[in-house]
């Protein structure tokens, strides 16, 4: 796992901000393909990881993925985390806009 | 329940160990010190300072800190020497070293639970160390509600900024008047806190400001002083905030007025 460089937080309107760099984000799994998973991210859009998930991932599974984001609505994980079912998106949604607004400095 | 401060409830919510509230006559130095445990980022102990002087302290935000406490992925463990455990903990904003010593065998089923990729909470003193910073951890507990998670980072978030809010008025000056007009001050010129309390004293203080700008070769060759007007205007302040200020500096000997009650000049000792 290879995590060195640090990661932004992101939701899905934030992910454009960094393409090509790392970002962390937490999505809920809606469904899963082979080598792909697709997500809805914390402010309710569609995300696209691919990579392959762990092996627990049912819908409505909150996963955190760490990775390289490829376009504005697609991340290529290097690392999964799951979750669980009872995590709070709206308080991470608002994290996201903290850790990329006033507090930046904090994180980046 | 997820409160890293839940041995010392009043650090969390008083700004570790001292309100703003309190009125502030002790020495800058005891009354930055904090001994509670403070959420940090890991972004935050790579940047922060070294205090000077006899405590080998690291100063995060103007406080000077040991314990902190972090949330984030535990990587590379090393698990080679027996009595000590050493990872990295990786949270998102950078990595740091970690060490645990592990003497008793609660200490070692404690680490046995905790593996790669795996989220833990860890409470640790912060150290230098051949000049990088270390945590050695007295606490690691594995994460179960994630939650905990983006709790952390935002119990980061509010002591830092309940810790710049008490900055801001920590470089009061004893003249009430110029307490208020400080606070305006730190905003409208200085309106980025980290710099300004990262150097510790980046802040002046209106009297400072004005007696300086009266010192300068400039405005002590002009015989007949400086006028209010003027003074206004280059230190961008408006005129009612700082009659009572030259009021009080004129009153203390430091300034006096020349050709009529609107001009000022610095005492020359």
């Amino acid at each position: 796992m290879d995590t060195s460089s640090p990661s932004a937080f992101v939701n899905g309107s934030l992910m454009r901000r960094y393409i090509g760099q790392k970002v962390r984000t937490v999505i809920q799994v809606v469904g899963s393909d082979v080598g792909s998973v697709v997500g809805k991210s914390t402010d309710d859009l569609q995300i696209i990881v691919k990579g392959s998930p762990p092996t627990t991932t049912t819908p409505s599974t909150y996963l955190e993925v760490i990775g390289i984001a490829e376009n504005e609505n697609s991340i290529r994980a290097e690392v999964w985390t799951n979750f669980g079912n009872s995590f709070d998106p709206v308080n991470y949604n608002e994290l996201c806009k903290l850790a990329n607004g006033e507090f930046k400095h904090l994180f980046i | 329940m997820f409160s890293s401060s839940q041995f010392e409830p009043n650090s969390a919510f008083s700004g570790g160990g001292f309100m703003s509230s309190q009125p502030y006559d002790s020495s800058s130095s005891s009354s930055s010190t904090t001994k509670g445990l403070v959420p940090v980022t890991v972004k935050q102990i790579n940047e922060s300072s070294h205090s000077g002087g006899e405590k080998s302290g690291i100063v995060i935000n103007g406080i000077e800190l040991t314990n902190v406490s972090l949330v984030g992925l535990v990587c590379d463990k090393d698990i080679s020497k027996v009595t000590e455990v050493r990872f990295a903990l990786d949270d998102g904003t950078g990595r740091i070293d970690c060490k645990r010593w592990v003497n008793e065998s609660f200490d070692a089923r404690e680490m046995e639970s905790v593996q790669d990729g795996t989220y833990v909470r860890l409470n640790g003193h912060l150290k230098t160390f051949q000049g990088n910073k270390q945590l050695l951890v007295f606490s690691v507990r594995p994460i179960v509600d994630f939650n905990e998670v983006t709790f952390h980072y935002i119990e980061c978030i509010h002591f830092y900024s309940k810790n710049s809010d008490s900055q801001v008025l920590e470089n009061v000056g004893d003249v009430t008047q110029s307490h208020t007009v400080n606070t305006n001050q730190a905003t409208t010129l200085n309106p980025v806190m980290p710099s300004q309390n990262s150097d510790g004293n980046g802040r002046k203080n209106l009297d400072d400001m004005i007696l300086d700008y009266l010192k300068q070769p400039a405005c002590t060759a002009r015989q007949q002083g400086i006028h209010l007007d003027e003074i206004a205007q280059q230190l961008k302040v408006p005129k009612n905030k700082l009659e009572g200020v030259i009021q009080s500096l004129e009153g203390d000997g430091l300034i006096y007025s020349t050709i009529d009650e609107y001009h000022f000049k610095h005492v020359e000792l």
